[in-house]
């Protein structure tokens, strides 16, 4: 169990240091980070605590891979496998647990502490043969492959989006819209293999305004039922619920152009930081955007010209 | 017609090709063979534009990349995508819309199933039906017949006869000498620090045998196989 713990410290310090930075100020940042994103969603609506305990969960399922599990099994047998799942869990939902503690969410905190020990003892693996059928196979790949991969998460928005409805909280609405953006935004994060841009016959601006298309029209396809939703109930707040959208846009046409600003390589902490910096002060974006641009067409050149 | 002038590649000291020049004309298929570590897939890559080089690389229809079909010896596949997908996506990259995919599916692929789940013979199919669907001038096929049943290596020894009298320009590498005598019409054997020789049809025989005694030699001779 130590030797897997101390392995596992070990790649995330290489994974760190490939990006760029120094292992120490990677956690420390990483976890100013997750402290700020928290303390604002607490800030900013009262439903933070279950965001949050979401959050955890999903971090859980993520881990509870099947393959993966199956590998901790054969390598150190049943027992220690699960006592690895367990630490594991308990060790990702620290930083969960404590910031909940401390706004007083006791009982929430005490669930994600049951999940985090009750999904160690299980594992999950998508059906190899079952395709889950998305909107968007017409024009793949970050839409298709990310829907795919937070799929429940759009159920859970549409409902709160009911429920805003239902109980006249247009907040709770707008959590809703944001919280689709949010998730459009992970579909970013990783960098695909240079083929797939190398394949492109276009220029880098032309291959950069095609890919902002494609995010707009399906983004947008997965927003459409909260925004319309929320201005046919919420008609006299169309302004505010317009803005909120528009917001929810800028940072999904950063985060496009903030992916090639550093591809081949992954986003790492330069972007993130001013991604944070523009969550506090969303006008940030206005500056952003084209300083991302920017730097894409530069990175893009060499693979497409 | 694509011109490569004294093309070298060098990784810091290392240098993989020097000074290496190669002309290939429409309609003709060419093998490019060589031991490994030769540097057949550093030729490719630098033909693709995918690696920085010294030297020349021209094509009569610029850019080369933007009219080149490359299927890689491991083709990289995305997770969660479906074969039908993978197609979509490589075509509209170039351009070319894809309507019906029932009748492009050459080697009667699962397209709905994620093309991570299918086996190496199955990817190196999928990846070679993108890159035909893109209508491409140039083809750089690395290792095309590796890991592919007999019947589908039939039916892709065929298509590169058809991409020929199409007027194409075929590029292609092979650990298997036979795949390269029924289909190439010259073969450029890569050799460390030497200029590459190029072989024409009829004398493919003597390359054959040529290589065969350098490769083997009395090496099973030593070996003591019982």
């Amino acid at each position: 169990m130590t030797e897997h713990f101390s392995l596992q410290y070990r790649i995330a310090n290489r994974k760190l240091a490939a990006a760029g930075v120094h292992p120490a100020v990677g956690y420390v940042l990483g976890l100013a980070v997750f402290v700020l994103v928290a303390e604002l969603l607490f800030f900013k609506t009262p439903l933070a605590k279950y965001a949050l305990l979401l959050a955890a969960v999903s971090v859980f399922l993520q881990w509870s891979d099947k393959n993966r599990t199956e590998f901790l099994r054969m390598t150190f047998g049943d027992a220690t496998a699960r006592r690895i799942r367990t630490a594991e869990n308990l060790l990702l939902g620290l930083p969960f647990f404590l910031i909940l503690v401390y706004h007083g969410a006791w009982a929430e905190a005490g669930l994600g502490v049951l999940g985090s020990v009750l999904l160690a003892q299980v594992s999950f693996q998508a059906p190899q043969h079952g395709v889950l059928p998305t909107p968007f196979r017409h024009r793949p790949f970050e839409f298709t492959v990310g829907f795919r991969t937070t799929f429940f998460m759009f159920p859970i928005a549409y409902t709160l989006t009911g429920i805003a409805v239902s109980v006249g909280n247009l907040n709770l609405g707008i959590f809703a819209l944001l919280l689709v953006f949010l998730v459009t935004l992970t579909y970013y994060t990783k960098a695909e293999d240079v083929f797939f841009v190398w394949s492109y016959s276009c220029t880098p601006p032309q291959f950069l305004l095609g890919k902002l298309r494609t995010a707009t029209w399906q983004a947008g396809l997965l927003a459409a039922p909260i925004v319309v939703g929320l201005l046919v109930f919420f008609p006299a707040d169309w302004g505010f619920i317009l803005t909120f959208l528009l917001i929810g846009y800028g940072f999904l046409w950063t985060m496009v152009l903030a992916k090639y600003a550093a591809y081949p390589r992954e986003m790492n902490v330069p972007e993130g930081i001013l991604f944070t910096l523009a969550i506090y002060f969303p006008p940030l974006l206005l500056a952003l955007m084209p300083f991302f641009y920017y730097k894409s067409v530069k990175r893009l050149n060499t693979l497409l010209t | 017609m694509i011109q490569i002038k004294n093309l070298t590649k060098r990784y810091g000291s290392h240098t993989v090709l020097e000074n290496v020049s190669m002309d290939f004309s429409a309609g003709h298929v060419y093998g490019i063979v060589g031991e490994n570590g030769v540097g057949k897939t550093t030729l490719f890559r630098c033909i693709a534009g995918l690696e920085h080089y010294d030297g020349d690389i021209t094509s009569d229809a610029p850019p080369l990349k933007n009219h080149l079909g490359l299927l890689l010896t491991e083709p990289f596949f995305l997770p969660k995508m479906t074969g039908e997908e993978y197609i979509r996506l490589l075509c509209h990259a170039r351009g070319i819309r894809i309507i019906d995919l029932a009748h492009s599916n050459l080697f009667d692929l699962p397209l709905h199933q994620y093309a991570t789940t299918y086996s190496t013979g199955m990817k190196k199919k999928l990846a070679i039906t993108a890159i035909l669907l893109q209508e491409n001038k140039y083809f750089i096929l690395d290792e095309p017949f590796n890991g592919v049943d007999i019947q589908s290596n039939i039916v892709l020894a065929a298509v590169i006869h058809r991409l020929k009298a199409l007027g194409k320009v075929v590029i292609l590498s092979s650990h298997i000498f036979s795949t390269l005598r029924d289909t190439c019409d010259e073969i450029h054997l890569l050799r460390k620090g030497e200029a590459p020789k190029t072989v024409l049809r009829p004398d493919f025989g003597a390359l054959e045998a040529e290589m065969k005694a350098a490769v083997v030699g009395d090496k099973l001779e030593h070996f003591n196989l019982k």
